[in-house]
């Protein structure tokens, strides 16, 4: 504690003098909101700190939860007081569907042109991919045999022991219908009708006794399937692969996977879209440090020849590699903001039955 | 009556209209009014049948966790009185520690302990009395153990705050009168007790019915609570609805604490009201 | 002896139960692994150093025990003197006013966040630990208005008139003969207000993102991992005030003791 008052006391004296020169030139904060906790710890270090020493712009970085709801008060109030936010799916579709985002200039967000198109949308970039995977007890399968779809997910009679799901109706309607054998690409469609959505809970009703959990934070399905409480978990893919290196016996069953993107996007009304831009630019175009943020937390960018940085082995265990990509489907966020709060009452009324 | 005697009011009043109301009223009217007055809300609590059976269930396991915390914390609270005045601090303190413990680690605790592999299932399947793992983590009495863990102390502190203002001369009066011990705690003490006892059954019901970290982490797929409701439609950013359901709630609660004290009048005895 | 012996077991069942998940939780703090688990496979201390040498976690700790304390104090003189100032109210009006405040004890925190964050906007104090500890004060009012408010009907009034009677002021009247019996649910009420503040998530998540709350800090790892930190931080709090209620224990006996000799 010593050392470091005394050591943040020598840098506020060093900087002092550069500071007040700089004021004029370039004295810009960004507000980032991110979540928070050890993932911003991570991007301080890979990020905001070589920005700030790069362009001179700090970073400020807020741990944020229920952004839509702050961004809507903030749309009220006329003050966006985020320059640039990290959304989920929803949080995406929902901000964009309502206008609450600034279009990106994709020329100065990524001038060498080293995202791929998908990545770079009118108003949001991807900055992150997640998954949310089978995760299983390779100790508590039957003797030579591997869960490897949804299909065996269900199949209580081959794959005998306890199960979890995340309380979430996104996601698991999906599941449930590629467990009938329906193909990813027609998930959506089926859904969009009532009869669809009828056949996805029929098929949840065969599994809803054999599963003893219901998780709602992501750090439970990795301590459920640590203790031994499950067997079989849905989980998202980033501490899987931690898990097994701590020696617990799990793998992850990337078929049929439902890959998530991890957008940023620029407040409508920030008086910094340029800097913001820059930021954007600095944190998901690069392949290098992209290829390091991945390392470190496993949830990869799409930046171009990312995997052209990391070692094999931890490419494997990565959402986006080559060999884990072809069975997973990408979650359809603008079906969700659609129609989620239909579906969510109608999954709550199921879980109470 | 002059301002200067009510004058101790204020500084709460203003922190309630500043910090609460106001705040409070923003939110309701953005949800009664935009964008045009409607009871749209109050028609889905009320016509869904899923709002109803989560709300009957919230107040249900408020009731229950409120009352499960008196019957345990009561007499708790008579044991620290009936001790020496200079062992009462530690005595409380051994209550109030376990509130350094972050709720979110204890809900992990109870994991432990209640799990398939937890502690109680492999002393159970050690000693033979079971071959099969029990199901009692993510259960509904999985719930009331968490919640009554987290809430024991604020009863067991507040019927003992309650009890150190009765007077001792009044319980030995009646032992003098001739009264048992018994009929001396029942006739004199219990009912200058209630008051405090009443108070923190009050405070556990209140603090139940907003809990939701607790059952979503520990809890079962029925142990929803209106709570956690209200937050997955702020979540969604759907104000309305998450603010009629507060409304609800705070109706409901306000009612049945009144109801509650008004039918325990007629056992309390308050000098100041006498 | 029949009788002392049932209610000394039935209190220790109650202690046993209420330190069950320290219990659990003090040995899992001293782990070696990476995650928790009972028994630890390994020992260490490393989730303790991993604790104190991250200025992060410790300034969330800091600011916790900060916000929770100015917080449970303006609470409890607030909710103290208002327990006071109602009793003063023909019973409509304090049965209204009593309504008010124990209210935002009962709205869900999340709805009390909104709508701060909502005005906060429009003032610019959002981000502001100032605006954090108001909130927190104005949720712990109804707990001190509640147990300080059932001690004060337990209070005998007629003390405070004799002290008028026999010439005190009214302040005077009121700080010798009506506060001293209600230290102990004072006490008490300033405890609770502080545990409040100290493990109120909901509204530290929407006021103070730039700066996080230890309840927040945990909330945002539990997303991805539960690691030993946390079970380390709740140990360590539990034995820095079993060790000051140790000391306060000891220094106490030898003043009786001393008091004894004279």
């Amino acid at each position: 504690m010593n050392s470091l008052t005394r050591r943040s006391l020598l840098a506020a004296v060093v900087a002092m003098p550069l500071a007040t020169v700089g004021a004029a030139a370039q004295d810009v904060e960004l507000t980032y909101a991110g979540s928070g906790g050890g993932l911003a710890q991570v991007m301080d270090m890979l990020f905001d700190k070589p920005f700030a020493e790069a362009t001179g712009i700090r970073i400020k970085a807020l741990a944020t939860t229920d952004r839509v709801s702050a961004m809507r008060a903030m749309m009220q109030a006329g003050n966006p007081i985020w320059d640039v936010a990290e959304l989920t799916p929803i949080d995406y579709a929902t901000a964009s569907l309502e206008g609450w985002l600034e279009p990106i200039d994709w020329s100065v967000a990524d001038p060498g042109n080293l995202l791929p198109d998908d990545a770079k949308l009118a108003d949001a970039g991807i900055a992150a991919t997640y998954s949310t995977v089978i995760a299983q007890r390779t100790d508590k399968l039957p003797e030579g045999k591997q869960m490897t779809s949804w299909a065996d997910f269900w199949d209580v009679g081959t794959f005998p022991g306890p199960r979890a799901l995340q309380d979430s109706v996104m996601e698991n309607l999906e599941f449930a219908l590629l467990a009938e054998g329906v193909d990813a690409k027609e998930v959506y469609s089926i859904l969009a009708t009532e009869e669809g959505v009828d056949r996805a809970f029929a098929k949840l009703d065969e599994i809803k006794p054999h599963v003893v959990a219901w998780w709602t934070a992501g750090a439970q399905p990795v301590q459920m399937l640590a203790d031994g409480e499950v067997a079989f978990t849905t989980a998202w893919n980033g501490r899987i692969t931690q898990l097994k290196q701590e020696g617990v016996p799990v793998e992850t069953v990337w078929n049929g996977g439902a890959l998530k993107p991890s957008y940023v996007g620029i407040l409508k009304g920030t008086k910094h879209k340029k800097e913001s831009e820059q930021y954007i630019s600095f944190m998901i175009g690069d392949p290098q440090r992209s290829a390091e943020f991945a390392k470190m937390v496993a949830y990869p960018g799409m930046v171009k020849g990312l995997y052209d940085h990391i070692d094999p082995a931890v490419g494997r265990e990565l959402p986006t590699h080559p060999d884990n990509i072809g069975g997973q489907f990408v979650v359809d966020a603008v079906f969700w903001a659609k129609n989620l709060d239909a579906l969510q009452e109608r999954w709550q009324e199921w879980l109470l039955d | 009556m002059r301002f200067s005697r009510r004058f101790p009011l204020v500084p709460a009043l203003v922190l309630v209209l500043a910090m609460f109301a106001v705040p409070v009223a923003f939110v309701f009217v953005e949800a009664a009014f935009a964008p045009e007055f409607s009871l749209a809300h109050f028609e889905r609590f009320f016509t869904r049948s899923v709002y109803l059976t989560v709300y009957w269930n919230t107040l249900f396991v408020s009731a229950t966790v409120a009352s499960i915390c008196l019957l345990i914390g009561y007499p708790m609270a008579l044991f620290i009185v009936s001790q020496p005045v200079r062992r009462r601090p530690l005595l409380l303190f051994l209550v109030l520690v376990p509130l350094w413990m972050s709720i979110l680690v204890r809900t992990y605790a109870w994991m432990v302990v209640l799990g398939r592999e937890g502690i109680v299932n492999s002393a159970l399947q050690w000693t033979g009395i079971i071959d099969q793992p029990l199901t009692l983590m993510f259960t509904t009495g999985s719930v009331y153990v968490a919640m009554v863990q987290i809430l024991l102390p604020i009863m067991v502190v507040t019927c003992y705050s309650a009890m150190t203002e009765i007077d001792p001369g009044l319980v030995r009066a009646a032992r003098v009168c001739g009264a048992s011990p018994f009929a001396a705690f029942r006739r004199v003490f219990l009912p200058l007790s209630l008051e405090g006892a009443l108070t923190g059954w009050s405070v556990i019901f209140i603090l139940s019915m907003g809990f939701f970290i607790v059952p979503a982490l520990v809890g079962g797929r029925r142990d929803v609570l209106l709570g956690n409701m209200i937050v997955n439609q702020i979540a969604q950013a759907n104000w309305g609805f998450a603010a009629a359901m507060a409304i609800v709630l705070l109706v409901s609660t306000v009612v049945l604490l009144a109801f509650v004290r008004l039918v325990a009048a007629r056992f309390l005895y308050s000098p100041r009201e006498a | 002896m029949k009788n002392r012996l049932l209610p000394t077991v039935l209190f220790a069942l109650g202690v046993l139960f209420l330190f069950f998940p320290i219990l659990i939780v003090a040995p899992m703090s001293f782990s070696g692994d990476r995650f928790l688990g009972f028994p630890p496979k390994s020992w260490g201390l490393i989730w303790y150093e991993a604790y104190f040498s991250d200025p992060v976690w410790l300034a969330a700790t800091w600011r916790s025990l900060r916000v929770a304390a100015v917080s449970a104090l303006i609470a409890t003189l607030a909710g103290t003197a208002a327990v006071v100032g109602l009793s003063r109210f023909s019973s409509r009006w304090r049965a209204g006013f009593t309504g008010l405040m124990l209210a935002p004890a009962i709205v869900p925190n999340v709805i009390i966040a909104l709508g701060i964050f909502m005005l906060a906007l429009r003032f610019g104090s959002t981000d502001s630990e100032v605006t954090l500890i108001f909130a927190h004060a104005a949720v712990g009012l109804p707990f001190v208005v509640m147990i300080v408010g059932a001690a004060y009907r337990q209070t005998d009034p007629t003390l405070e008139k004799a002290a008028r009677v026999f010439g005190a002021g009214p302040l005077r009247a009121f700080w010798t003969a009506t506060v001293p019996p209600l230290v102990p649910a004072i006490a008490a009420a300033f405890i609770f207000a502080f545990f409040v503040s100290f493990d109120e998530l909901v509204i530290a998540l929407f006021l103070m993102g730039g700066s996080e709350t230890l309840p927040v800090r945990i909330w945002n790892d539990l997303r991805f991992e539960i690691n030993p930190t946390i079970a380390a931080i709740s140990t360590f709090f539990v034995i820095v005030t079993a060790l000051a209620m140790g000391l306060a224990e000891f220094l106490r006996a030898r003043a009786t003791r001393r008091q004894g000799n004279n």
